[in-house]
This record gives C-alpha cells, structure tokens and sequence, in this order.
C-alpha cells in the first residue's frame, strides 16, 4: 500500500497558539504551512483556559486564540491537519520526509482544520516542532493530596471551572481558597529545577477572579517568591496583595480534615500550624512535552540540561517554538512562534535561491 | 488648465435638482454631449453609463457621488451643497484625474532607530522580507551595542547584516510625523529634510541602571554586576572579604537582572577567602537556568538574605547594613568590605514620542496589551522594541523582533481594508476626525483630509465621531447602518433587541456560541463592529427608535483593545446617554456594554438570555 503524498514548505507539529502563530506569522511572511494536531481539534491547552478579566483585562492572552483560529482559517497559505501524529521522519535532500498516521477519533468538529483520513507522506523543508510543554501532574506530588482529599485541584481543574462557571456565586462557593505554588517546580525532590515562570502570574489572576465573583471569599496564597511577569503585572502587585493573603511557606502537606482539606504549613521559626480551606489549588508547572524524547528521536532535535527541546545544537531544518523550549505564557509562546517562523522562512528561502541558483 | 464640463447623470437622489443651476452655481458649463477636456460626472465610475465612460476615457474625470453628497434636506441646501461638490470636484479634475480616495501606497523602505542586538535584528529582519532598510546608529558602527547586550551576539548578527542594509551612523532621530505614505521622519543627519518611512522600528540601544536598589550608598563602595571583574577580589590571608550583592532590596528586579547577580555572586564566591552574602527581597529565577543558578550559588557558600521591599537601613554609605531576617525573626548585620548592585536595562523615552497625533502615550498607559505584543503599537507601522519596551536581553529581542516584522510586512504589502473615504463637501475641516483616530492614520494635507493607508485598521472611530457626517467608508457611513439595522429590526419579532458586536471579542463568542448550535432569541439581531469605537451615540439612539427593547454592546475588556480606547468611548457614550433614558421611560439596563473575551461564551449567552426575560417581560 502507498501512502498519500503532500508537500508543504513548512510542517508545524501542534496547533496550539506557538504552532498557530508560527503559521499565521509564515503566512504573512508569503510562506505556506501545514499544521499537524494530535487531538481532534486545534487549540492545545489555551483552549481550556478561562479569560482572568477583573475590571480590566489581566493580559493573560486566553482570548487571542480566538483570534489565531480565525486566521489561521481564512489564510490560504495554512493547511490544517487535525487527528494526525508524525510517527517517523527522516532527512531528505535539503528537507525532511515524514509519516503521518491518523489518529482514533477524528471527527469533523467545530474550528478550521479537518481530520487526516490515511497514512499521509509528507515532504517538507522545514520543521517547526510547536507541541507544548506538559503540566506537571500533582498526584506526582502525593502529600498534597490531589486525587485523595476531596477538594483539592490543580491549576488546569481550576481554570476549566472557572470558564464554565462552576465556581462562582451560581456553583461551588468556596469561603476560603488556598493556591500552594510551585507544585512540580523548582523542586529537588523531583528533580524539576527550574522556575515554570507562569504560575505566579495565572494563579494570582485566578486568585483575583475569585475574590471578584465571591467577594466575601477569603485567599491565600503559599509562595516561595513571587516572579515577575510582565511590567502591568508589577504596578499590580501592591493592590493585589491587600486583596490577598501572602504567605511565604511552602505547605508541608494537605490532608482530609473535618469534612475540607486541611493545609499543613510553618511560618519562620514558628510551630506548624494547620489551617482548613475550602478549596486548595495546586499551582502545577510546566514540564518538557511528554513525547520530548520520541519527537527527539523522530527529528534528531537537542534537548538542553531540563529536558526541553532547543533549535541550537539540533538538526538542520528542525525549529522549536514556544513551551517545547521551556516554560512560556501564552504571549510569549506567541512572539516565540514568530521567531521560528522567521527561522524556517529564511532557510525555506535560501535553499530556493540555491535550487534555482 | 484644462475646462471642465459638468456631467449629468440623473440619479434617483438628484431628480429634483436642475442640471443647468448646479453648473451655473459652481462656475461650470454643464455638458451638451460635445468634445470635453475634463469632466465631473455626477455619479459613481462603475453606475455609469456604459457609453459614457466609452466617451470619457482618457479625460481627467472627477467620478463624484453626488446623490450621496448632497443627503437629504430642503431642496435649496442640497442645491447649495451639490454646488460646493460639483466646485471642489472640478478643482481636482482640472488638475488631471485623481484616485477615489486618498490613500497612497505607503512607503516600502523601512528605519530601524537605534543599535544593539534588537536594532539589528529588526534590520535582518526587514531586509530579509525584500524591504529597504535603513539602521540609523548613534554610533560609528552596527557592531557596537548598548550596555546591556551580549557583544559577541551582536557582532555575530552585525557580520550577517545583508548588504542592502545602509548604515547611517552618528544618527539620532529628532523628530517622527506620521503621514499618508507613512511617516516623515527627521534624522539629525540629514538637518531639515524629513524623509519617507513605510513603516518604524525604534530600538535605541539599553543602558543599565542601578535604579533598584536603596539610595544613599557611597559610589566609592559600590560597583555595578555589568563592571565587575572578580579578579580583583580576594580576602587576606588570615580573615575573610566580605561582599554584599544587592538584587533587588528596594523593589524586586526582573529575573534576567536577577540571574546576572546571581553569576556575578557565584563568581565572586569562587574566589579565595571571599564571603559573599546576596541581599534581596524576591528572588527572580524565572529566566531560563534561574533556579539552577541560585541553587549553585547556596552551595558554593553565597549567604541568602532575604529583606523586606526599601527595610535594608545602611550607614556610613552602605560599609554597615543592618536588615531584619524573616526566616530567623532576628537582626542581621554585615559590614561589606564592598557592594555589588544589580542592574536593570532602560533606554530613555524620547520626548516626541508622546505627541499626541503620533501615537498617544497609551502604550505607557496598557503597557502588555496582548493585542499589541510583539513590539506593535496602536500605530501600526510603529513598533517600540527592547529596552524601550522593557523585554529582557537576549533571545527575547529577537522573538520580538521577528513577530514585529512579519506584521510590518503584512502591512506594507498586502493589506485589504476599506479605507475611509471623506466626502469633501460635507467635510468642515473640524479635525475631529485627527484627534480621535486612535491610530494616528489622518492628516489635514491643505485641502482635504489624507489617511495614512498602513495605519487605518478600519475601526470606524473617526466616522462614529465627525460630526459632519463626512466620513464613509463602505458600510460605515451612517445612512448605510441605519438601513441595515433598519431591515433586520423590522424582521425581527417581538421583543426586538440589538447586539453589536465587537470583531476581537464579541464575534469571535457570537461564532462559536453559534457553531455549538446555541439558539439565540429571535427578535435579537446581532450586529458585527470591527471595534467598539464605532459606535455612536445616533447609532444607540436609531436602534432604539427602530424598535429595539434593549441595546448590547460586547465589547473588549478595558486595557484589551486593539485601538486602545475603542471600548472605553463606547462605555461612556453609553454612561452618557442614561439620563436621557430615563426621559424616555426606558430602564437604566435598556442600553448595556459587556466587557467580554472572545473565549467568555459562556457569559455572552448568559447576558443575552437575561436580557431577553427581562424585555419580554416589559
């Protein structure tokens, strides 16, 4: 059996918001694309994510997604994939060759995109690989109790509550809400050390969202240090912490208390105090993608000291955008999808200008 | 000058007005089918007759709407303004013929302002994408950078600068006015001359800047990381050396200053007999190897201390500091033998940047705006990048500078809106129009009002606000929306309701609400805006005279605008128009602005269902 051929200029792995700029900024640049998604439908994780407006926008950039699906649809320059993983690749001449196979549960959903039907032969000059970074799974971190004390949550958990609606005067209505941070970063123990940059920023947002739509609500939040993130973020700080409460412990436990999870934490020099919450919020980070190692192997791509994937020291023709390359915000990975696109349209363009001398 | 003839086309608006008055009025002989130098038809090229443009092809022609012109009214105004058209017209045709609407192509070349490694890869950037770049440097060379770049990065993107990149060196931008095609701009080395730019990227080169830290400290003392050699450290040889770093004691600096201390203070602990001790009040590991770093340096003997924000008091110029330890409750002392401080990376605010015809200074204002990441700002065209902007040195430059071209390029070559179109006759030269585009995009240019092509975004502000009614761009016009608006009102069964709808954020929930098979009340017509600034006042108040129960405007959040304040104008003409409500008999929630995102579904179904219950229930 001979597999279905195509040929792109550009093969971007993940349609997430790094995958869907690098193809509108390519686009803009008069280069085509294809975009190859794994799930059923584009988006990645900012599809979960809720929009932290207060009384202003909290720049989070959740909204843009939007914004991108809808260009990424009307771009004749982008071709759309959804249901479609790369299961091998090889270098070819200047560029790449890559095996696409279908993935179960392909239907046509709503967005722009449609599903790929077989075994698909791609050829391509440029790779850009844009497959996100992986949330740190708390129930790795089992003394804070995530999956064994009702009413403890990740981050993730949180932000699709909260886009739903689930939490609010209409739903659950916490009295008291705790976020432990850094749950899966800057941690020896599980040797991820490094800082996952976004978390201060989106928990401290989510924080703020709660503190508005309960207003009676009270929030804590159990830091090491809080990173910067942005320079709005800092003229922010100093009205956000009379919303809340700092605490600069990190929590040495959750446990199941009387009918809520209890926080177990020590203040400097102090005795060990217990405190119950109604709702405990694990501030999860961000890892190295999960398929890191197999799309290492698939493409040959350089890894730095944490695991993340790099451009520098890879292979040619394979570019990494967005949390692939470490921990990002949504904006971030954005500009950052710029910049492969930038790197895959110069190489797209020098090697026509070689070819046609 | 050529003599222009009067072209009489009769369309349904003008059957009430004589031919021969309107010529004899304007100073014109009207046309009686004989050879014509240059003429002004009074109609559309593309609804004329087809023998006629047969007959005119080659002539200096003023294609003049006329109808549209003139509106409505009695008939011996639209008589005097049919005139004052058919004139101006014919002053433009005797000059040759000109382009409906005044829209240059805007300028290919591009100035990258500034030097450093941000400065130059705009410029590899620009000159990548086929544009004429030209870097204007402050100094004698691209090789040399500001304080806080990477040499080596830069003198490696400096040998790859393409060749048709020109080089102006000792260059300072004095001066910057956007215009049609772009923007005038005034370089100091080319004295009074401006010259044309399509499109601006400012990147002057960053300073580092000891800002951050507690004031008071002997300069004698101190030395900043950017200056350190650790070479010239080393205790004696029976005690210790002992060297305060300060990250951060006053307010916390950003991670990438942080990590710059945290080498500065590993590399001072490695050296014999020193005791370093780092002060600061958050530590900032945020910048890639952060944690690492400050981990390395715990081991390698750097004393943490941690201070509360400006709680660090000094004496005798910083040779005794004294702070209190919250882990240990207690007061610590140190004298320092000397002090290492952080920097953080600025670059000076050029003062014309704020004239407010260019581009307000909202961009202070919003800073992060998510709409303008990338180094964009609301001028399109105009991109702030760097230490200007405040991104960390290093990759992140180049990012933005990489995202900020290909939207530049976007612009400079390929962009589709419609431009507005200003009907001279109507227009009184208010200057409204300049002073609330939020993108700076018309000029006055003598007789009539120019825009500038790459910076109009559509957003229909300017036509929301003229108070002449001059502007109309296709579909933007007032006459155009209330007819609109007037056909899907009458459609719509009881209770009617209106919802406009913002294109970055209330649409993009209306479609996808829509795609999940959501069922919208029927008497409710949805309305799409490219912004919230265009809506008026006349626009809330037609709706309502349509019919319309209640009145919703989804809108951006505030500080999430892509024309900045497009959303806050429409809030207060809302705000503004309740009293008026209230004398109308109407209820305060008839008319409403959502501050929404476009992935706030949830809430735009929410809002409309409610609205619905409460109109149906009046």
């Amino acid at each position: 059996m001979t597999n279905a051929q195509l040929d792109t200029p550009v093969l971007i792995l993940g349609g997430g918001v790094a995958g869907l700029a690098a193809a509108v900024d390519l686009a803009r640049r008069g280069v085509a694309a294809t975009i190859i998604e794994r799930e059923p439908r584009l988006g990645g994780r900012a599809s979960q994510f809720c929009c932290k407006a207060t009384e202003a926008c909290a720049r989070c950039g959740a909204c843009r997604l939007g914004e991108l699906l809808v260009q990424a649809a009307h771009l004749p320059q982008i071709t759309i994939y959804t249901a479609a993983l790369a299961v091998a690749a090889q270098p070819q001449g200047d560029g790449w060759r890559v095996e696409l196979s279908p993935q179960p549960g392909g239907e046509i959903g709503p967005g722009p995109g449609r599903p790929l039907r077989e075994r698909t032969t791609l050829n391509t000059q440029a790779v850009i690989l844009a497959v996100g970074g992986e949330a740190f799974n708390p129930a790795g971190k089992t003394r804070f109790g995530h999956g064994r004390v009702d009413g403890v949550f990740s981050a993730l958990e949180l932000e699709a509550m909260l886009s739903q609606g689930a939490l609010g005067p209409d739903g659950l209505a916490p009295a008291k809400v705790a976020f432990i941070q850094c749950v899966g970063s800057r941690d020896a123990s599980l040797g991820r050390l490094w800082c996952s940059r976004v978390c201060c920023g989106y928990a401290l947002r989510m924080g703020r969202v709660i503190r508005k739509l309960l207003p009676e609500s009270q929030v804590t939040f159990f830091h090491m240090d809080v990173q910067d993130y942005g320079r709005a973020w800092e003229d922010e700080l100093p009205e956000l912490r009379k919303q809340m409460r700092f605490v600069r412990a990190m929590p040495g436990e959750v446990t199941a208390g009387d009918g809520r999870p209890e926080v177990t934490y020590a203040l400097a020099g102090e005795q060990a105090i217990k405190e119950g919450f109604d709702l405990v919020v694990l501030s999860v980070g961000l890892g190295p993608p999960n398929g890191a190692s197999a799309l290492g192997e698939l493409f040959g791509a350089a890894k730095d000291s944490d695991g993340f994937l790099t451009t520098d020291g890879g292979p040619a023709g394979v570019f990494v955008a967005g949390a692939a390359a470490g921990p990002r915000s949504l904006n971030e990975s954005m500009v950052h999808g710029g910049l492969a696109a930038s790197q895959a349209a110069s190489r797209v363009a020098s090697l026509t200008e070689a070819r046609h001398g | 000058m050529a003599k222009v003839s009067l072209v009489w086309v009769a369309t349904p608006g003008l059957i009430d007005l004589d031919p021969a008055l309107v010529a004899k009025a304007a100073g014109m002989s009207l046309d009686q089918g004989g050879l014509l130098e240059a003429a002004v038809v009074t109609t559309s090229l593309e609804q004329a007759p087809k023998q006629l443009r047969q007959r005119l092809v080659g002539l200096p022609v003023a294609w003049l709407e006329l109808a549209a012109e003139v509106g409505g009214g009695p008939q011996a105004h639209r008589l005097a303004r049919a005139a004052v058209a058919v004139s101006r017209a014919a002053g433009r045709a005797a000059k040759g013929t000109l382009p409906p609407v005044y829209a240059p192509q805007p300028a290919q070349s591009v100035l990258v302002a500034g030097a450093g490694f941000g400065a130059l890869a705009a410029a590899w950037e620009a000159a990548a994408l086929g544009h004429p770049v030209t870097l204007a440097t402050p100094f004698d060379d691209a090789v040399q950078a500001g304080a806080d770049d990477d040499p080596e990065a830069v003198s490696l993107l400096a040998a790859q600068l393409p060749a048709q990149v020109e080089l102006v060196p000792h260059s300072e931008l004095t001066r910057l006015i956007g215009g049609a095609g772009g923007f005038n701009v005034w370089l100091s080395t080319n004295g009074d001359a401006p010259q044309t730019y399509g499109a601006v990227f400012l990147a002057p080169p960053g300073e580092l800047a000891v800002g951050c830290e507690v004031d008071g400290l002997d300069p004698a003392l101190c030395c900043p990381v950017s200056e350190l050699n650790p070479e010239d450290y080393e205790g004696p040889q029976d005690g210790w050396l002992h060297v305060a770093v300060l990250a951060g004691t006053a307010e916390p600096v950003p991670s990438y200053s942080f990590s710059a201390a945290l080498e500065a203070a590993l590399a001072l602990a490695r050296r014999p007999r020193v005791q370093v001790t780092l002060l600061f009040s958050e530590a900032r590991v945020a910048a890639p190897g952060g944690e690492k770093l400050f981990r390395d340096c715990r081991e390698a003997g750097v004393l943490m201390a941690r201070v509360e924000p400006g709680k660090l008091s000094l004496r005798d110029g910083g040779r005794e500091l004294a702070w209190l330890d919250p882990l240990l409750g207690e007061e610590l002392e140190l004298a320092p033998a000397a002090l290492v401080l952080a920097q953080q990376a600025v670059a000076p605010r050029p003062a014309w940047l704020d004239n407010d015809l260019l581009i307000k200074p909202w961009d202070e204002l919003v800073p992060d705006n998510p709409r303008l990441a990338g180094g964009r700002t609301s001028r399109t065209g105009l991109y702030l990048t760097g230490a200007l902007r405040g991104t960390a040195p290093g990759d992140a430059r180049r990012a933005e500078a990489a995202s900020a071209a290909a939207a530049m390029h976007e612009v400079l070559t390929g962009k589709v809106v419609p431009m507005p179109v200003v009907r001279d006759s109507f227009c009184a030269s208010c200057l409204t129009c300049v002073r609330t585009c939020p993108h700076g995009a018309p000029r006055y240019a003598g007789e009539h009002i120019q825009c500038a092509p790459a910076a109009c975004v559509a957003c229909g502000a300017c036509a929301a606000e003229c108070p002449a009614e001059a502007i109309a761009p296709p579909g933007w016009g007032n006459p155009e929306m209330f007819s609109s608006l007037e056909w899907g009102l009458a459609l719509a069964p009881e209770p009617k309701m209106v919802l406009f709808a913002c294109a970055a954020s209330g649409m993009p929930a209306v479609a996808s609400l829509s795609a999940q098979g959501h069922e919208w009340p029927a008497g409710l017509v949805i309305y799409p805006l490219v912004c919230a600034a265009r809506m008026s006042q006349l626009l809330l108040l037609k709706s309502l005279e349509l019919g319309a129960k209640r009145v919703l405007v989804a809108g951006c959040h505030p500080g999430n605008c892509r024309s900045v304040t497009g959303n806050h104008k429409a809030m207060a003409k809302i705000t503004s128009l309740s009293g008026d409500l209230a004398a109308l008999g109407l209820p305060p929630e008839a008319m409403e602005f959502l501050p929404l995102a476009a992935n706030q579904t949830r809430e735009l179904a929410q809002k409309v269902a409610a609205m619905a219950q409460a109109a149906g229930e009046e």
